[in-house]
């Protein structure tokens, strides 16, 4: 493949270099440049610019033109830096001086290009690619480009600044790496300690960065910052603690001056000193400036600060406590009754009067305690009893509840009604339910919850986050009255929500008694509430809902419900509710206009064929849904249906619930009494006519299923074949099967015709006849299904994202692009 | 100007405003809710209700908000909002000597007359063996059980009245269209829609200089009627407010979807829905909710039935009223379709009406089903008899959707019930949240509201979001009340006649201004004013002058010529410098300057309307100071 593109790259070249054609898109330019990548790596030594001169030409030539258009040299600059990443073709470059001309402006046949970003970002990306040896970094200290570097690294292009950066890292890396130092390099000297240009030019990069911490100017500090972050998290020894010596004073400054919009930065660059030695060194005070960040919980931005500091991963305990309690200020302020309260500040109070800093500040506060919960953070000062009251008082006053007395009057006309701050309630208030200590506040939980899901106001994803925090309250530990709860209280809730207005919360409440019925799968007292309270029922009529959504959301819920037990007597006594659901949902899966429920549908039977329990109903249906669902116009129904079948096979093969036991009877001929009771579901017809499906990912489903199907027939050794006849007249995969079934006749006739075998009348006669009838093995041999598997495995673009059909498309267009012109009005 | 304040009532609202010598009465609600003290008036005998034990009284008693303030013989014009608002007109305008004139929209008229035609049938197909009043004697009431005994102004209780007089009322009636401006007197009054309902509007009542903002029920959601106009009610000086929800927690769209919930989990389990309504009005939309949503709901077959002696004039009058519908309903029309979809129920038969449970509907109805009927009070009217039908069964459900009535008091006389009660209050009128951005928005100088919305509501003392507040704050009004309206009135048109106008000589004091003084005579009559020329023989002196700057009249001159004008203090001290007047001593005042002119021993006052020259017995030198003074002033 790679020969055949090479041959067509000097005419590639051609056309990127002729200034007259439109360039191509950028996405091809990638490709081609991947492509180049992959060659590169590809090439163990052997030099591509030797081979391919034209490439020299290219680059040479796009350099020096006066009509370059920006893209292309863009282009030019990453492949140069591609092609002298190795010494080797560096000295190729360097032999003409054609490197220089490349990376110096001044020499470019246009120098207003570079007010270009693409070309700028890609003159940086040519120098992190070609930055692979020392001769590189030799070039870039030697003709001074540290400075243009340091320069870009504040350039009005995001994209360039950021690269610019990295480059920056990625030179002071090289600079401390082993091979510079010890001088293992391919043609490196044996210079014990670093040549003094790169000590200049590391100090350089340094000296640039401590004075973009004390400038005057934010973005140039902005900067900065970034690139201490980017060096402390990928840079080694010694660089890290000579540069921390440095920028320590500066950073000192920026810290105390708590600026709003540097606190994300600076915090970034504490994270990623958190993650260096720096932090058991106490001389380079880490710790000393994220507690100064905090400052004394006085500040407007120490909120932003504490709920950040939260958030690190490897924080000191002590910070993080003092964080902790900050965060966790506006929260209690606004919940907590005047006579426990501690003395606010008043900047907590001032923020708390304004709706918006008020509404942002409790959600900073509801989201970094849920953060805590996740990890079951220990409180000290503070129990975690008083702080999940604050959260459900807090919830109270959303939905327009007010305690007795109340110390911000103003935050309460806030929250009323506030749907952002009750969602987020809500999380904490689930995520709260790993602390076993608060399990006694369980009824005031229950009630807030219970109030959200009754109240009419409720928005629909208010809704939904209550039942998730519902649930998770009701999994975390069962408790004895939960039955009651669950029958009294939430069922008729439910019932109601069940006949919504809107749509979401009918869905969502579907999808809550599905979560429930698995959660509490094997709990009898459950499942006979489930049955008993007519929520059966209820969730059956959900089936002929208007919204498609909907129904295949009461799909699942019926499904789930309906086998939910552990005892098998339950499930017997229930068969008529199971008679009439599955009625239901087969009228769903034959009849039903939209894709979900249908999908639903199989997906529902799936997991009652995984299920321990026979149902009987389920079986008699199997092979309709079979052929439902495997002739489906949704490709997603096709693959479920195929996921049944897989169930079904396992299940028959392994311990063959369907077949009648047969004390004694052999291992072949259950396999053979499974194959036979496969064919009469219709199991084959579904595989076969799903390996010629027109979507991809069916056709490799059931492939891989036939595979299997085959090792196993294989395995098998006598196994009666007159018995596993499938027709195949009629039917699509049968004409394939047979037009290949008379091609290898076809063949093999050919083959004994040449090799002179008597006989060949008979055998080609024989083979030109149409067979109706072939044996399952048969079929199995006569289709080559690895050769399929291999083919469907490729993806479906395969042939069109090729870089052939890249370079081919990038010289038709430009034959075509005068026709183009003709073409355009 | 005087606001009495006849009604406390906050959304049945009745005022009357003294302005300009008019007398105009904005709105006369009537207060229904005593009917509450009474017994339910069954169409068919009900033994359960006449073996009940205590009090039984057999009058369908009717409460008006009114008081002897005022002779109501002497209001000119009656300004009607909205048909819940006009209730009580034939109180109002008949055996009262009332000779006015009645203003209304023509759906507030039609549907008006359609709820009081339903309310006199309610009573009269239930006649009355006797009428007692002796029982509201003092004495006899404070031995009355329960309630009633603390049942204040009985003696305000009336008697609902007749057809004749409804006919007679509404005949005084005259129709105007939105934005119409009609003159009466010399007010000029305007309705405006409101949204609240068919016909709904609010008021501005104004002169030539002073604008009157009246603002009954009003809202701002998107349901059946046109939306409210709010910018024509900027700007005004007396800003008087009332008809906000009456349930300012409960969202109509949240109410809304409890209505359907409820109603499709009783259908869904064999039950029957009651919901006791008015016969316009919300039901409209209730009506259009459910056409969307019985179907997505899978309960398409369920019948709903509409049971009013008015049921079918209301149905058919929605549909006709098309310029006073919102905006997509009103292009419906031209399709042509009918606006509500509640024609296409009619038609599929989904939903069916009739007068009276009697007749077709005893033979046509099916259960389960969804009944919509009268009266919210559940007093009289066809569903005392659904209550008394469904009431034991616990698969049925009420609805409570109009939120005039409490539900509980409604439900007192049907207990014990087994059936199941739901209130979703469904009011779309303003909420304290919309108002107090309405009023952000229009910035009335003052406003006047009824006392309740000056404080949270008593169940809930900490929602202070629940009322009103604003700068200045409100004047509240309370039942009798008579405020006097904060504002003065500072300016009056007067017409010149041309002669004199012709005789006028204007000069120009300022780019733009000119002044002119004017000698005639002022005539008033009817609040029109004129000026007319001065009768020739009688040369007096000026009698009016028109003041617009300041002025300062001069002694000598005649004809006396007006200045105008300020004297500056610098250029005025460089003047008598340049005079020969050095030695001055400038003492500042709270009006100007005190100048002491040392050496002549002289004071000049320089104040801000006036300046004086006070020196002893040197004519010369104060003549000689006057010029000074009177270089810097302008003359007329």
């Amino acid at each position: 493949m790679d020969s055949d593109c090479l041959s067509l790259l000097p005419a590639v070249c051609l056309v990127l270099a002729d200034p007259k054609q439109s360039p191509p898109d950028d996405t091809s330019l990638e490709k081609l440049l991947d492509w180049f990548k992959e060659l590169h790596s590809q090439s163990d030594g052997q030099v591509l610019l030797q081979h391919q001169p034209c490439l020299l030409e290219f680059i040479s030539s796009v350099c020096m033109s006066k009509t370059t258009d920006p893209a292309i040299l863009s282009f030019t600059l990453k492949l140069t830096g591609l092609l002298a990443a190795t010494t080797q073709e560096l000295h190729l470059f360097d032999e003409g001086g054609l490197l220089v001309n490349v990376f110096e402006r001044e020499a470019w046949g246009v120098c207003d290009l570079w007010e270009d970003a693409s070309v700028r970002s890609g003159w940086l990306q040519g120098l992190l690619n070609m930055l692979k040896h020392q001769q590189a970094l030799g070039f870039i200290c030697g003709n001074g480009l540290i400075k243009v570097i340091l320069q870009l690294q504040n350039d009005r292009s995001l994209f360039v600044a950021c690269l610019a950066n990295q480059l920056l890292v990625h030179i002071l890396n090289f600079l401390t790496s082993p091979n510079m130092t010890n001088g293992s390099d391919v043609v490196g000297s044996s210079e014990s300690s670093l040549r003094p240009d790169w000590v200049s030019a590391s100090s350089e990069i340094m000296n640039a960065v401590v004075e973009a911490l004390s400038s005057e100017d934010h973005p140039q500090v902005l900067q900065g910052l970034r690139l201490l972050s980017l060096v402390l998290s990928k840079c080694g020894e010694p660089i890290i603690s000579t540069l921390w010596k440095d920028v320590l004073v500066p950073l000192e400054v920026l810290v105390n001056r708590g600026s709003e919009s540097l606190i994300q930065t600076l915090i970034t660059v504490l994270e990623a000193a958190l993650g260096t030695p720096l932090l058991s060194q106490s001389e380079y005070k880490v710790e000393e400036l994220l507690e100064a960040m905090l400052g004394d919980g006085n500040r407007k931005e120490c909120f932003h600060c504490a709920a950040l500091i939260v958030k690190l991963e490897k924080c000191p305990e002590v910070l993080k406590r003092k964080a902790t309690d900050i965060i966790l200020l506006p929260l209690q302020c606004v919940s907590t009754q005047p006579q426990a309260e501690k003395e606010i500040n008043v900047v907590l109070k001032e923020q708390l009067s304004q709706k918006a800093s008020c509404i942002s500040l409790l959600m900073q506060s509801l989201s970094s305690l849920a953060q805590l919960a996740h990890t079951k953070y220990l409180f000290e000062d503070i129990s975690i009893h008083s702080i999940t009251s604050s959260v459900l008082l807090l919830l109270r006053m959303c939905s327009g509840h007010c305690p007795t007395s109340l110390l911000h009057s103003n935050a309460f006309t806030h929250l009323i009604g506030c749907c952002k701050v009750q969602r987020c309630g809500l999380d904490t208030l689930g995520a709260l339910s790993v602390y076993e200590e608060i399990l006694d506040l369980r009824k005031d939980i229950f009630g807030v919850l219970l109030d959200y899901l009754q109240s009419p106001d409720s928005h629909a994803t208010v809704l939904k986050k209550t039942f998730q925090a519902v649930k998770r309250w009701i999994v975390c530990s069962p408790f004895p009255d939960l039955l009651q709860f669950i029958s009294h209280d939430l069922f008729p809730v439910l019932e109601k929500r069940m006949c919504d207005l809107r749509w979401e919360v009918r869905d969502s409440t579907l999808e809550f008694i599905t979560q429930l019925t698995t959660a509490l799968n094997g709990n009898s007292g459950f499942t006979e509430a489930l049955h008993t309270s007519g929520m059966v029922s209820v969730l059956l009529s959900s089936l002929a809902d208007a919204e498609g959504y909907v129904r295949a959301s009461a799909v699942a819920a019926v499904g789930e419900a309906v086998t939910a037990s552990s005892h098998q007597m339950v499930l017997v006594s229930n068969s008529k509710l199971l008679d009439e659901a599955l009625v239901q949902m087969m009228a769903i899966l034959s009849q039903d206009t939209e894709g979900f429920p249908r999908r639903a549908v199989v997906q529902a039977f799936t997991s009652w064929l995984k299920g321990s329990h026979l149902i009987t109903a389920l079986e008699l249906s199997l092979s309709s849904v079979l052929s439902l669902g495997g002739s489906d116009f949704d490709w997603e129904v096709k693959m479920h249906t195929l996921e049944l079948a897989e169930v079904l096979m396992e299940k028959t093969l392994t311990c063959c619930p369907y077949a009648v036991q047969n004390f004694g009877s052999s291992e072949e001929t259950r396999f053979t009494q499974a194959l036979i009771k496969f064919k009469n579901f219709g199991l084959f017809d579904l595989l076969f006519n799903s390996l010629f499906d027109c979507d991809r990912p069916v056709c490799e489903k059931a492939c891989a299923l036939l595979v299997k199907l085959r090792t196993l027939t294989a395995e098998t050794a006598d196994l009666d074949n007159s018995l596993l006849v499938l027709n195949v007249c009629g039917n699509r995969w049968g004409d394939e099967v047979q037009r290949r079934y008379l091609n290898k006749q076809q063949a093999k006739a050919s083959v004994s015709v040449t090799n002179g075998v008597t006989g060949s009348d008979e055998g080609t006669d024989c083979g030109l006849h149409c067979t109706k009838d072939i044996s399952l093995p048969k079929i199995l041999q006569i289709l080559d299904l690895d050769d399929m598997q291999r083919m469907l495995t490729l993806s479906s673009d395969h042939v069109v994202n090729s870089p052939r059909s890249l370079m081919e498309d990038i010289l038709s267009a430009a034959q075509h692009s005068e026709e183009n012109i003709v073409d355009c009005y | 100007m005087k606001l009495y304040c006849l009604s406390g009532h906050p959304t049945l609202p009745c005022n009357v405003l003294k302005f300009k010598s008019t007398t105009i009465m904005l709105d006369c609600g009537l207060d229904t809710t005593a009917a509450l003290y009474f017994l339910p008036l069954p169409l068919v005998h009900s033994p359960r209700l006449s073996k009940l034990p205590g009090w039984v009284s057999k009058d369908g008693a009717v409460n008006l908000e009114k008081k002897e303030l005022l002779d109501l013989s002497t209001i000119d014009v009656i300004l009607i909002s909205n048909y819940h608002c006009m209730m009580a007109l034939p109180y109002i305008t008949e055996h009262t000597g009332f000779t006015g004139t009645v203003y209304a929209t023509e759906p507030t008229l039609q549907i008006g007359r359609l709820l009081m035609e339903e309310l006199v049938t309610f009573m009269e197909r239930v006649p009355k063996a006797q009428a007692a009043t002796c029982w509201k004697n003092k004495e006899i009431q404070r031995l009355l059980p329960g309630p009633l005994k603390d049942a204040v102004d009985v003696w305000s209780w009336r008697k609902c009245y007749s057809v004749q007089e409804v006919n007679s009322a509404l005949s005084k009636v005259q129709l105007v269209g939105y934005s119409q401006k009609e003159l009466f007197g010399a007010v000029q009054v305007t309705p405006l829609s409101s949204g609240y309902s068919l016909g709904s509007s609010n008021w501005i009542i104004q002169s030539h200089y002073e604008k009157v903002s009246y603002v009954s029920g009003s809202s701002l959601l998107t349901t059946h009627p046109q939306p409210m106009e709010q910018s024509s009610l900027k700007n005004s000086d007396v800003l008087i407010l009332t008809g906000l929800t009456q349930i300012p927690t409960a969202n109509p769209d949240g109410m809304l979807g409890e209505f359907c919930s409820n109603l499709a989990m009783t259908i869904r389990a064999g039950g029957n829905v009651l919901v006791p309504c008015y016969s316009s009005g919300v039901i409209y939309d209730l009506l259009e909710c459910l056409y969307q949503f019985m179907d997505s709901a899978n309960l398409g077959s369920t019948p709903f039935y509409f049971i009013s002696p008015v049921a079918n004039s209301s149905l058919e009058f929605s549909q006709i009223f098309a310029e006073w519908l919102c905006q997509n309903k009103q292009s419906k029309v031209y399709l042509p379709e009918p606006p509500f979809p509640h024609a296409e129920l009619i038609q599929t038969n989904k939903l069916k009406h009739y007068p009276s449970i009697h007749g077709d509907f005893s033979s046509e109805f099916r259960q389960p089903c969804v009944v919509f009927t009268g009266h919210p009070s559940l007093r009289f009217g066809d569903v005392v008899h659904f209550m008394e039908l469904w009431g034991k069964s616990s698969l049925n459900t009420i609805i409570f959707t109009e939120p005039d009535f409490s539900y509980l008091d409604a439900l007192a006389p049907y207990q014990p019930l087994a059936m199941k009660c739901v209130y979703c209050p469904i009011d779309t009128r303003l909420n304290f949240h919309q108002v107090s951005k309405l009023l952000k928005d229009i910035q009335p100088l003052h406003v006047v509201c009824p006392e309740p919305y000056t404080q949270p509501p008593p169940a809930q003392p900490h929602r202070s979001d629940l009322m009103l507040e604003l700068q200045p704050p409100p004047m509240a009004y309370r039942r009798c009340s008579v405020l006097g309206l904060p504002f003065r009135r500072r300016y009056e048109r007067i017409h010149l006649l041309p002669e004199l106008a012709r005789s006028l000589v204007p000069s120009e004091i300022k780019a733009g201004v000119s002044v002119a003084t004017v000698s005639a005579v002022l005539q008033s009559k009817d609040n029109k004013h004129v000026l007319q020329p001065v009768p020739k023989p009688a040369p007096v002196p000026p009698s009016k002058k028109r003041k617009r700057v300041t002025e300062e009249p001069p002694e000598v001159l005649n004809p006396k010529p007006l200045l105008s004008g300020a004297v500056p203090l610098e250029p005025f001290l460089a003047m008598l410098h340049k005079n020969g007047i050095t030695e001055v001593k400038v003492e500042e005042t709270a009006d100007g300057h005190i100048l002491h002119l040392q050496t002549e021993d002289v004071l000049i006052q320089l104040e801000e309307d006036a300046t004086h020259i006070i020196c002893d017995n040197n004519e010369p030198l104060r003549t000689a100071l006057r010029d000074l003074v009177l270089r810097f002033l302008q003359k007329l």
